[in-house]
């Protein structure tokens, strides 16, 4: 097991060079001169130049991309164009934001999307399933930037319970999870239904219920658990994906993540900020994959018995 | 089924923007949560608060109350002294200054001639963004503690004004290089507050500086806060969770300005919106179909439609604000008989065929579709061109386009800056003359003007050049930005600079 993780811990330096590769690619190719948003419009043409050479912009890709990446192993990822500061301080200031939003997000989104599904799928066709597949309909539908504004709507302007944006307190922390949270739930309630359902016509369960088990025992030992395997994969992917796609529940509520970072960054052409950001996800969104991974194990025996 | 209804009609009752209004004019009697703390709302984060790194708004808004300049431009863009006591002009290019004694920075030391010399001489070194605004400095001689000369290259008219914009603060060398490269995270100035923390995207938090030399502010703290999004912005100022919000959106400023809790400012800001000729190609060549076109335009009507009230009709290139700005231009109304008049004199009764180039921005979008139709209404026939900012600007700066819509912020609030770059022969293409159009008398009053310290010389000789350039007609002149900015109604002492960069020194919530 311990092997595993290691060789897929290794196996993720081919992965961020690939990903440096391809971002550093993209960020050469796109038109935008760094040295000329450094000095601004107004420089004239033989400072642009001089920073160039200083910078090492006039040398040839393969080159510049060595440098990068040479750098970056050392942990320089270089300074944004446009705040002076290393990129990898701004990046690891705004991390844990992001990380403490995602992760609540995904609570939630669980301790909604489990319970609910089971139920569900249990009483496949009742009053209580019809309602919580609407929901989970409305929820996958619905916009995170209209819910978010719609949230604050009633629980800042109208009933004053919530602060509107920031963060700071528990409270700020409330409604952009929820908002985020909600969506996830809604896919995850589908997802674990959807499992439970086939898992429960299983042969396993009709002996388990032919032994004369509870039924609890039935749907948390035995079926829950089999059950569950698609279900961390949809959960893994969505913390994965929130942690980089959270851009606009992070604009509408002010929330200082890494999204917004990015996205802002992309805008104004910061590219050592956009390098470096990139990576920093690529990395997070890999780890989030191992840990499903390894948490299948843990699930399933048969899985850990592959893991070699 | 009894969920699903209730869930629709909360649903319902949410969208209703009735429930904001509703909740708006309950907290009248309300008082600040924070008393003594100015919580301050805009819509993005400050780059660095090192005056000499970055010119963009958000952290000129942040600046401007850290540090001071030698001179101190106020709210409606007059120059009074600022850290310099006075000044004597000994000639064209040699002014004397004397600084205000016992002023002293955040880390203790004292405001001296030198720190002036090394702030001037540290913009040139590292090449500051906003050093074109003492381009025309050749050196700073020291003469004692708190005496010090300014020469130039060449006389400099605007210079004394330039010396109140908020990039050329004067820092102070041991802070400076204290911090190193994260000065910009470590401002240390001479003005009302001084910096405490810095939070990425979150919050700048500022706290009254004691030791300040024109005694303490009126509010212990200032939080700055960034919210993106303008509704959002406007919710925080509802909520009570903002004392202060800048750049209200056009969507927003009537329901705030219709709540009594609130305060809101609509002032004339300091930029100009216009659509430019290209006066080297036919037919702009032609001054009778320039001016044709400016009188076929209903500029007015297009403006109201475009801005929603939030701007006034130009009358010629510089808004009000702006020093030298000449009032007394008639503008040229609308008139589309003599519009088609002119064109057929200049040989174009039937017409012709031409088109608007604009960037992706919604109000120039609209201003283009409107001037499309009222163009069709006299025979000329446009088609509207959009395309992204930085192709844009580098195709109007080659000279491929025909008629093209633009806009330009007199930041420095004096004429040189708002006319110069526009309509000197000597700019055309990138540098800001996109219309190709130039005329040697107007380049001659602007040459005059800008090296001239004179004042009045400079006011006849900026408001003949505005009386030329509306002649002339190089552009179609749209409209002047009103500047959006509203408080809670607690908030005391707060005037919205023309510049955009407000000083809270006198400000608090009570």
């Amino acid at each position: 097991m311990y092997r595993y993780i290691i060789r897929r811990l290794l196996l993720l330096i081919p992965v961020m060079l690939g990903v440096s590769f391809i971002v550093f690619s993209i960020m050469f190719f796109t038109p935008g001169d760094p040295a000329k948003i450094m000095l601004g419009e107004r420089a004239p043409e033989a400072e642009v130049a001089a920073l160039r050479t200083q910078m090492g912009l006039d040398d040839p890709f393969l080159v510049q991309f060595f440098n990068f990446v040479r750098n970056a192993v050392q942990g320089d990822f270089g300074r944004s164009l446009l705040t002076r500061r290393p990129v990898a301080e701004e990046l690891f200031s705004r991390f844990p934001a992001t990380i403490q939003l995602a992760a609540t997000a995904v609570f939630i989104a669980v301790a909604i999307g489990i319970p609910v599904g089971i139920i569900s799928a249990i009483r496949q066709y009742s009053f209580f399933d019809g309602a919580a597949m609407t929901l989970a309909l409305v929820g996958v539908s619905m916009p995170n930037f209209w819910q978010g504004l719609m949230m604050i709507l009633l629980f800042s302007v109208y009933l004053g319970w919530l602060p509107s944006s920031g963060i700071g307190t528990f409270w700020h922390l409330l409604m952009p999870a929820i908002t985020l949270g909600t969506s996830s739930a809604a896919l995850i309630t589908r997802m674990t239904r959807s499992s439970m359902l086939e898992v429960i016509r299983q042969d396993y369960i009709r002996t388990a219920r032919a032994k004369g088990l509870d039924e609890r025992v039935v749907i948390n030992r035995h079926a829950l658990k089999n059950a569950l395997i698609p279900v961390i994969t949809v959960i893994g992917l969505q913390f994965g994906a929130l942690l980089g796609g959270a851009v606009l529940t992070e604009t509408v509520f002010a929330w200082p993540g890494v999204g917004r970072l990015m996205v802002d960054a992309i805008r104004q052409k910061d590219f050592p900020m956009v390098q470096a950001g990139v990576l920093l996800l690529a990395v997070a969104f890999s780890v989030v994959n191992l840990v499903v991974d390894i948490l299948y194990a843990y699930i399933d025996p048969r899985i850990k018995a592959q893991y070699k | 089924m009894k969920k699903l209804l209730v869930f629709s009609l909360l649903a319902v009752l949410l969208a209703s923007p009735l429930a904001a209004r509703g909740a708006a004019e309950q907290v009248t009697d309300e008082k600040p949560a924070n008393k003594g703390t100015l919580e301050v709302v805009m819509g993005a984060d400050a780059r660095s608060l090192d005056p000499q790194r970055t010119n963009d708004q958000p952290s000129a808004r942040v600046m401007k109350q850290i540090y001071e300049t030698l001179m101190h431009q106020t709210e409606d863009l007059e120059i009074q002294p600022g850290l310099a006591e006075s000044y004597e002009v000994v000639s064209p290019t040699e002014f004397l200054f004397t600084l205000k004694r016992g002023v002293k920075f955040h880390n203790g030391e004292e405001l001296t001639s030198h720190d002036v010399k090394y702030t001037f001489e540290r913009m040139r070194e590292i090449n500051a963004p906003a050093a074109f605004l003492v381009a025309a400095l050749d050196r700073v001689e020291v003469i004692d503690d708190y005496n010090f000369k300014m020469v130039l290259n060449f006389p400099f008219g605007p210079f004394i004004a330039h010396l109140g914009h908020p990039a050329t603060a004067i820092i102070n060398r041991k802070a400076v290089e204290a911090a190193g490269e994260d000065y910009g995270r470590n401002p240390v100035g001479t003005g009302p507050f001084k910096f405490v923390e810095w939070r990425s995207g979150d919050a700048i938090v500022l706290e009254r500086y004691d030791g300040y030399h024109k005694g303490p502010a009126m509010s212990e703290r200032i939080r700055f806060r960034f919210i993106a999004e303008d509704t959002n912005r406007a919710i925080a100022l509802e909520t009570g969770e903002a004392d202060i919000i800048y750049d209200v959106g056009p969507n927003d400023f009537g329901g705030l300005a219709a709540n009594d809790a609130l305060t809101t400012y609509q002032t004339v800001g300091l930029t100009t919106f216009y659509m430019g000729f290209n006066a080297e190609k036919k037919p702009f060549d032609d001054l009778r179909v320039r001016r044709a076109i400016n009188l076929a335009l209903d500029v007015e009507l297009a403006t109201e439609v475009a801005f929603q009230g939030y701007a006034s009709a130009a009358k010629g290139p510089l808004a009000p604000t702006v020093m030298f700005a000449n009032q007394d231009l008639p503008g040229y109304g609308y008139d589309p008989d003599e519009a088609k008049r002119l064109l057929a004199e200049a040989g174009y009764a039937n017409g012709f065929t031409t088109s608007i180039w604009t960037n992706d921005n919604p109000i120039r979008i609209r201003y283009a579709e409107i001037f499309q139709e009222q163009l069709a209404q006299v025979g000329i026939t446009t088609r509207i061109e959009i395309m992204e900012f930085a192709p844009y600007l580098d195709r109007t700066a080659q000279g491929e386009h025909d008629m093209f819509m633009l806009g330009w912020v007199a930041v420095t609030g004096d004429a040189d800056y708002g006319l110069y770059s526009l309509f000197h022969s000597s700019q055309f293409g990138d540098a800001g003359n996109r219309t190709f159009w130039g005329n040697d008398e107007v380049d001659r009053l602007l040459d005059l003007a800008k090296e001239s310290p004179d004042f009045a010389e400079r006011e006849a000789a900026y408001a003949r050049a505005q009386e030329i350039i509306f002649e002339e007609a190089p552009w179609v002149f749209l409209a002047f930005r009103d500047d959006l900015n509203a408080t809670r109604a607690w908030v005391q002492g707060f005037v919205p600079h023309s510049a955009g960069h407000h000083g809270l020194y006198g400000v608090y919530n009570k």
